[in-house]
């Protein structure tokens, strides 16, 4: 592929192993057809199945949920702490972040490139959501939530 | 008599109008003959603007060779005032084996598209920038595969245009007669037929950089949605159903790039945002 766009010259040893880490030296990525192109010149490119939950209604959850963390977070000014809001605010925090890092995740570690380590990075995500799900629970019971947690470090 | 004078005022009328012909070729013209009857100015020497241009080059033949800027000067008294009649004009007088895409030189065919100090744009509409103390630097579109020099490989980008089916489907199709469409459905196209693919707006996109493989890119998704928004297409819910996935159209993440550098001014985000609208709501 680098000598295709001109760049073979980059290619020696010496510079390779210096620029690229060691992790990324280790990863076996998967090599991409020339230009990117499947099939022949004249086959239309073919689109993944259709799946409503990757596509629509992934979609319309991810922007409901950052939509309803406004007010859920302007709540608390006004209206004092709750366990039922705090919690609510927790857990739509957590899936909004669990869906900025997952679009990271199919952005730069796509599974055509690097095959299952897409899978590796997705579970390595959830696995991690699930923990700061627990995280949450915990401050629920004993902290008294995110909110308040949130309070004391700003008077601290 | 009365004829006659007929005949001569015939003859007036139609010598003044001949005088105003020829004064409208002297307008129109560069030469102007009638100066000629007048002494002849002493000849001014043409005025030296010497503008350098940087010019992104690779040739295919020496694969082992790194791209490289390679510097031109033009003398822009000697030149029209758009890039590509200065690329035309190195083609022509400096070096033949520059190799560009052009065709209608107007901004209709899309072929010029390029990366011209930084934006992508067509050659053929954008102005050379007057001042010499700055060089003007021509790459080809940002993060495709090159052919040679500013040629990009287009092929993944038809490929894309293709799959989006960018003709009319309907079963039924009005017998004998025409194929009417009110006028506010037809304004609903206003901005997107216009589109001549120049790939200026989807190599722009880091999205398109990142995952031109499995991402449309805005301008077969403009496409797509100039077809799902035809009052005349039945077949909308078949070219939604086929968006339905994370790669193909929600890799867009609202960059915007692609509407700021739309060289004929159209709003491919715009579009964009309606399909993602249209596909929640499932209008």
């Amino acid at each position: 592929m680098l000598t295709r766009i001109g760049l073979a010259s980059v290619r020696s040893p010496v510079t390779s192993s210096l620029i690229k880490p060691a992790l990324v030296r280790g990863l076996k990525t998967i090599p991409q057809p020339p230009g990117f192109v499947v099939g022949t010149v004249n086959e239309a490119y073919v689109h993944p199945k259709p799946n409503k939950m990757h596509g629509s209604l992934h979609w319309t959850l991810e922007r409901g949920v950052a939509l309803g963390l406004v007010p859920l977070a302007a709540a608390p000014l006004f209206t004092g702490v709750s366990t039922v809001v705090d919690s609510t605010l927790s857990a739509f925090l957590l899936y909004h972040c669990y869906v900025g890092f997952q679009s990271c995740i199919i952005d730069y570690i796509p599974s055509r490139v690097y095959g299952s380590y897409h899978n590796y990075a997705m579970y390595l995500l959830t696995f991690g959501t699930g923990v700061a799900g627990y995280g949450i629970y915990q401050l629920e019971q004993k902290e008294g939530g995110v909110t308040t947690l949130v309070s004391k470090i700003w008077h601290a | 008599m009365f004829a006659s004078r007929t005949a001569s005022s015939r003859l007036l009328a139609s010598s003044s109008t001949k005088v105003a012909s020829t004064s409208q070729i002297a307008q129109r013209a560069f030469s102007v003959s009638a100066t000629q009857q007048h002494a002849a100015p002493a000849p001014v020497p043409p005025k030296q603007a010497l503008k350098e241009f940087k010019i992104y080059r690779w040739n295919p033949d020496q694969p082992s060779e790194k791209p490289q800027l390679q510097s031109y000067k033009v003398n822009l008294a000697e030149c029209g005032p758009m890039v590509l009649d200065a690329l035309i004009k190195i083609k022509n007088d400096l070096d033949p084996t520059l190799t560009f895409r052009r065709s209608c030189r107007e901004g209709i065919c899309g072929s010029c598209a390029m990366n011209i100090d930084g934006v992508n744009t067509l050659a053929c509409l954008s102005r050379i920038d007057r001042s010499e103390s700055k060089p003007q630097k021509i790459y080809p579109l940002p993060h495709m595969y090159i052919v040679k020099d500013l040629v990009p490989d287009l092929t993944l980008f038809y490929k894309q245009y293709k799959s989006i089916e960018p003709f009319l489907k309907n079963d039924n199709v009005p017998e004998g007669r025409e194929h009417l469409q009110s006028p506010a459905d037809r304004k609903k196209l206003d901005g997107m037929y216009e589109c001549i693919l120049c790939a200026c707006c989807s190599t722009s996109c880091p999205s398109y950089w990142w995952n031109q493989d499995e991402y449309l890119g805005p301008a077969a998704l403009m496409a797509a949605y100039r077809w799902m928004a035809d009052s005349r297409d039945s077949y909308g819910p078949q070219r939604k159903e086929k968006m339905q996935n994370s790669l193909s159209l929600y890799r867009c993440h609202t960059i915007f790039n692609c509407s700021r550098t739309c060289p004929k001014g159209l709003n491919p985000a715009k579009a964009i945002a309606q399909i993602k609208l249209e596909l929640a709501t499932g209008a």
